[in-house]
């Protein structure tokens, strides 16, 4: 009986705790707002002393969880996923947030009766971790919408939020250029409707109406944090892109920092603190959490700002480096920037990789690698003091240039040549030259305060003292590691340049040499300051000679001038042979003679296939004077006897190879003095008939001799360095008996090639020259070891 | 006066240093020397003279090998001989420890290869090098200093230039092996 009572008891209680949580019915009960509270209160009360509000809680919840996950949710992703075509417009987002927060709001009483229980009952719990009725519900609503995330809701939200961001970057610049004409606009750039027509206002409005629901719901973050983030990612992209485009010579951080301040964190503190309704508890403490929001989200996306700026300059830091002075800015920002944001590694490979798809390969002329090379020093060292990115960035420059034959030639042209070229610029700055010295050098300890490590990347073999060096001459000259290759090749240079000029002009010469001696020392470019005093003395003894009377050289049928040159002092000169005509050698050693007198025991060893002759030639019609070499003169003067001569019979009463005499005799050729009959047959022209076209200038230089060096070939050059080095292992064979051919490499490597000729050797090639030396029976191989055969 | 100096009895300073001592501490000085040697060793390479040559004997630019050939017209001829070179960190100022490692029958040289040399001594000056050394010990192969004798059996029989060349080449292809 009791059983029946208590079910009777029970059946009432949930009757009324049906209409109390009309939910629970399963029925589609209307919540009866004229139900007295009292009625509600006096079932809860029931439901309390039954002590079952825990139950009824629980199935409240489930309920309301079930509801959620079978109704609402889905019906709000139904939403993103009928529009799959997608339309330019706020309303399916907005549309979907509105249906959503109606039908969230719907359950709000339920929720209100729930938290009456729970006073009623005087329990705290926590569901779902949270203490509060609301938040759990939240947490729910959330559960749930991410239970059923659909693949492609992003697209109606990106399509929502890129809408509105436009329109209020465009609000944002119309405040800013209000004075710009609009009327000519007929396209509200905004909306993209027709001005008149424009919906801007009722966007903003859509838009932050939205916001503020999804706000209240708590789902902002969650629903639309995603796209916010790519999407003003993608903005900040696409403005800083636009923004360094091409324009290195104007800082841009602070102009983006500003841009990010003003229009994106504007943007993002609208959609945060849109207007707010009753899903909010207590309304400071939202303000302060989205406060909180906004400030993370501004660390975070100034940081992001810097990563893509930092990004983009790396990717143009070729043309950055190639612009430098200009672009001083631009490195300048970079600076900043990478003080924040730990770039380097990425800088490096991507600068590295740059240099070498655009400058180290065989299509660019070497003065181009210099200048760039001579640029990035610059920037770089601007980027970083340390000198440590410099030096790994460059590696493969250096490399790469050591392996051009004409890197030094070039630098020591650029370094001399006339007219504005940094590094003539910068060599009259007039700094000792610093070498990479294997002596630790003494680290400044006055400033030790100031010091600072080494970055992590630096090579540890190199004192920070040598990297700090901001010379750019010596860091040129470092690509070889030592100075006499450079001295040697200004030598050379400087001979050809003085024997080209034939004035004894050297006063610019001298200033030069003057300059590199603050560089390079003095003992390194004695031989040019002989060289030089040669060309002065050579001028003075010239005139000395003329002016005596006693030498007879006046009344010479021509005159004559040399240049007379220390032997020891000069470098190698070609070994050509000449034979000069016999009427000009008569008068070559009347010079002699008179040298010697003046001398005393001094003689002269004429070099005849160098300086220049000036000659008028006498043909039957016409007279040309011509300024030519030696072997030009020499071939002409030789048709004076016979009109007719083969290359053979030149090259034979010349001394010269037929090569070269063929090669030179194509001058008169295109002079039209000569024409070729047969192969290698010429003949004089006596008359200029119809055959030459043009008249002859009276007075040519011929200046294609000038391109051509009159010092010894690089070939021959080896040839004597090779020679050096037998010298070194016939040395080193005598005293240490029987060496393999790595050892003898070693062994020069340490010490034959740190002397003063620098010159690196291959395996290969030592292993060439040294069968050649025993093919010449010059050396043993027996065994796997080379030696000396006994004498 | 006197030429040639005991070698165990004369200042023994120059004597005891070996290129490893003191290397840290003279760390400095250590390149300068290095130079110096560099460029000795391009002299010597670079220069004509074919009758003495030296090189470092492998890593160490401290410690070479020189050779000799005995000098034309003495007792010496056709013979070679092999020496050690040892220079001390203060080379140039301090003279480099010489000796035979070919062993050699002469007046002035002990059985462990000393040479008793006065420039090796106490007339050591900066101005020579590896090149006037090896040169001067040469001559002093035709030149032995009778009075201050190392090798007292040599110094008796140098008067006897007959039986000391037949003694030298018998002592000297029995000691270096019948191929030199």
């Amino acid at each position: 009986m009791a059983n029946t009572e208590n079910q009777h008891n029970f059946d009432n209680l949930w009757s009324d705790v049906c209409h109390l949580f009309p939910i629970l019915s399963h029925e589609k009960h209307e919540y009866l707002a004229q139900e007295s509270p009292h009625d509600d209160l006096t079932t809860m009360q029931a439901i309390v002393s039954a002590g079952q509000e825990e139950l009824v809680e629980q199935l409240v919840l489930t309920e309301v969880e079930s509801q959620l996950r079978n109704n609402i949710v889905p019906v709000f992703w139904q939403r993103f996923s009928v529009l799959d075509g997608r339309t330019q417009s706020l309303d399916p987002f907005k549309d979907a947030v509105d249906c959503l927060y109606e039908s969230l709001a719907s359950i709000v009483p339920i929720l209100q009766s729930l938290v009456l229980l729970r006073q009623t009952a005087q329990t705290e719990r926590q569901v779902c971790g949270q203490s509060s009725l609301l938040e759990t519900f939240k947490v729910m609503v959330r559960a749930s919408l991410h239970s059923q995330l659909p693949l492609n809701y992003q697209a109606i939200t990106e399509d929502f939020y890129r809408i509105s961001f436009k329109v209020f970057c465009n609000s944002e610049n119309k405040d800013a250029e209000q004075n710009e004409s609009t009327e000519d606009i007929f396209q509200c750039a905004g909306c993209g409707q027709e001005v008149e027509l424009c919906q801007c206002q009722s966007i903003i409005n859509a838009f932050h109406e939205t916001n503020g629901k999804l706000q209240e719901l708590d789902l902002l973050e969650r629903l639309a944090g995603d796209v916010l983030t790519t999407l003003i990612h993608r903005r900040i992209e696409s403005h800083v892109q636009e923004t360094c485009k091409g324009s290195f010579d104007v800082p841009h951080i602070g102009s983006l920092e500003g841009w990010l301040d003003t229009v994106v964190m504007g943007w993002l503190s609208r959609i945060y603190s849109s207007g707010s309704f009753g899903f909010r508890e207590s309304e400071n403490k939202s303000t302060v959490s989205s406060v909180e929001t906004l400030s993370k989200m501004k660390q975070t996306l100034r940081y992001f700002l810097y990563e893509t700026y930092t990004r983009t300059r790396i990717d143009q830091l070729f043309n950055i480096i190639i612009e430098y002075p200009d672009s001083e800015p631009a490195v300048e920002d970079l600076r900043i920037c990478l003080q924040k944001i730990d770039l380097r590694q990425h800088l490096t490979q991507k600068l590295q990789r740059a240099l070498e798809t655009r400058l180290l390969h065989p299509g660019v002329n070497t003065p181009d690698i210099l200048t760039a090379y001579v640029a990035a020093i610059r920037a770089l060292r601007t980027l970083d003091p340390s000198g440590v990115l410099l030096d790994t960035v460059t590696q493969p420059v250096r490399q790469y240039l050591r392996w051009r034959d004409d890197t030094v030639r070039c630098v020591v042209t650029s370094l001399t040549e006339e007219g504005p070229s940094d590094l003539a610029e910068e060599l009259s700055r007039g700094e000792a030259l610093q070498l990479d010295d294997l002596t630790p050098s003494e680290e400044d300890t006055k400033n030790w305060e100031s010091w600072n490590p080494d970055p992590v990347d630096a090579d540890p073999s190199k004192t920070s003292q040598s990297r700090r060096t901001s010379d750019i001459i010596s860091m040129l000259v470092n690509v070889y590691g030592s100075k006499d290759l450079f001295v040697n090749e200004y030598r050379t240079l400087l001979a050809d340049r003085l024997l080209s000029s034939l004035n004894y002009n050297t006063e610019k010469e001298i200033r030069y040499l003057e300059l590199l001696k603050l560089r390079f020392g003095e003992s390194q470019l004695h031989y040019c300051e002989v060289m030089l005093k040669d060309i002065y003395d050579s001028k003075r003894i010239n005139t000395h000679l003329h002016s005596d009377t006693n030498f007879n050289l006046d009344n010479q049928e021509f005159a004559i001038t040399a240049m007379i040159l220390s032997a020891q002092f000069w470098p190698q000169f070609n070994k050509e042979t000449l034979e000069l005509p016999e009427f000009v050698q008569e008068h070559l050693d009347t010079y002699t003679k008179a040298f010697e007198t003046l001398k005393g025991n001094r003689t002269l060893c004429w070099k005849p296939q160098l300086g220049s002759v000036n000659l008028d030639i006498e043909l039957k019609d016409r007279k040309v004077n011509f300024t030519v070499s030696p072997i030009h003169a020499t071939i002409i003067w030789h048709f004076q006897t016979k009109n007719q001569w083969t290359i053979e019979e030149l090259s034979q009463i010349m001394h010269a190879p037929a090569t070269l005499v063929r090669r030179k005799i194509t001058y008169w050729l295109s002079q039209g003095l000569l024409h070729e009959i047969a192969p290698d047959t010429f003949e004089l022209v006596e008359e200029s008939g119809p055959r030459v076209k043009g008249h002859i200038p009276a007075d040519i230089v011929c200046d294609d001799e000038e391109t051509e060096s009159a010092m010894a070939s690089a070939q021959e050059q080896r040839e004597e360095d090779l020679q050096v080095f037998w010298n070194y292992i016939v040395g080193m064979l005598t005293n240490l008996d029987s060496m393999s051919l790595e050892r003898i490499l070693q062994m020069l490597k340490m010490f034959a090639l740190q002397g003063p000729t620098t010159i690196e050797v291959s395996l290969q090639e030592l292993r060439h020259f040294l069968d050649r030396k025993v093919a010449e029976e010059k050396l043993l191989f027996y065994g796997g070891v080379y030696r000396l055969p006994k004498s | 006066m006197a030429q040639n100096v005991n070698p165990h009895s004369a200042s023994e300073p120059s004597s005891s240093i070996k290129c490893n001592d003191d290397r840290q501490k003279l760390s400095k000085d250590n390149h300068a020397v290095t130079k110096r040697l560099q460029r000795e060793l391009v002299d010597l390479m670079m220069g004509a003279e074919k009758a003495v040559s030296a090189f470092p004997e492998g890593e160490n630019f401290f410690k070479w090998i020189g050779t000799i050939n005995g000098p034309i017209g003495t007792v010496y001829e056709g013979l070679t001989y092999k020496l050690s070179l040892e220079f001390p960190n203060s080379y140039p100022y301090s003279a480099p420890v010489v000796r035979f490692t070919t062993s050699c029958f002469h007046p002035n040289v002990d059985t462990a290869g000393n040479i008793c040399l006065d420039i090796l001594r106490e007339k050591w000056s900066a101005l020579y090098d590896v090149r006037t050394i090896l040169l001067s010990i040469q001559s002093l192969l035709g030149e032995p200093n009778i009075n201050s004798p190392l090798n007292p059996m040599a110094s008796q029989m140098w008067a006897n230039q007959v039986q000391y060349k037949k003694h030298l080449h018998e002592t000297y292809y029995k000691e270096n092996g019948k191929d030199k």
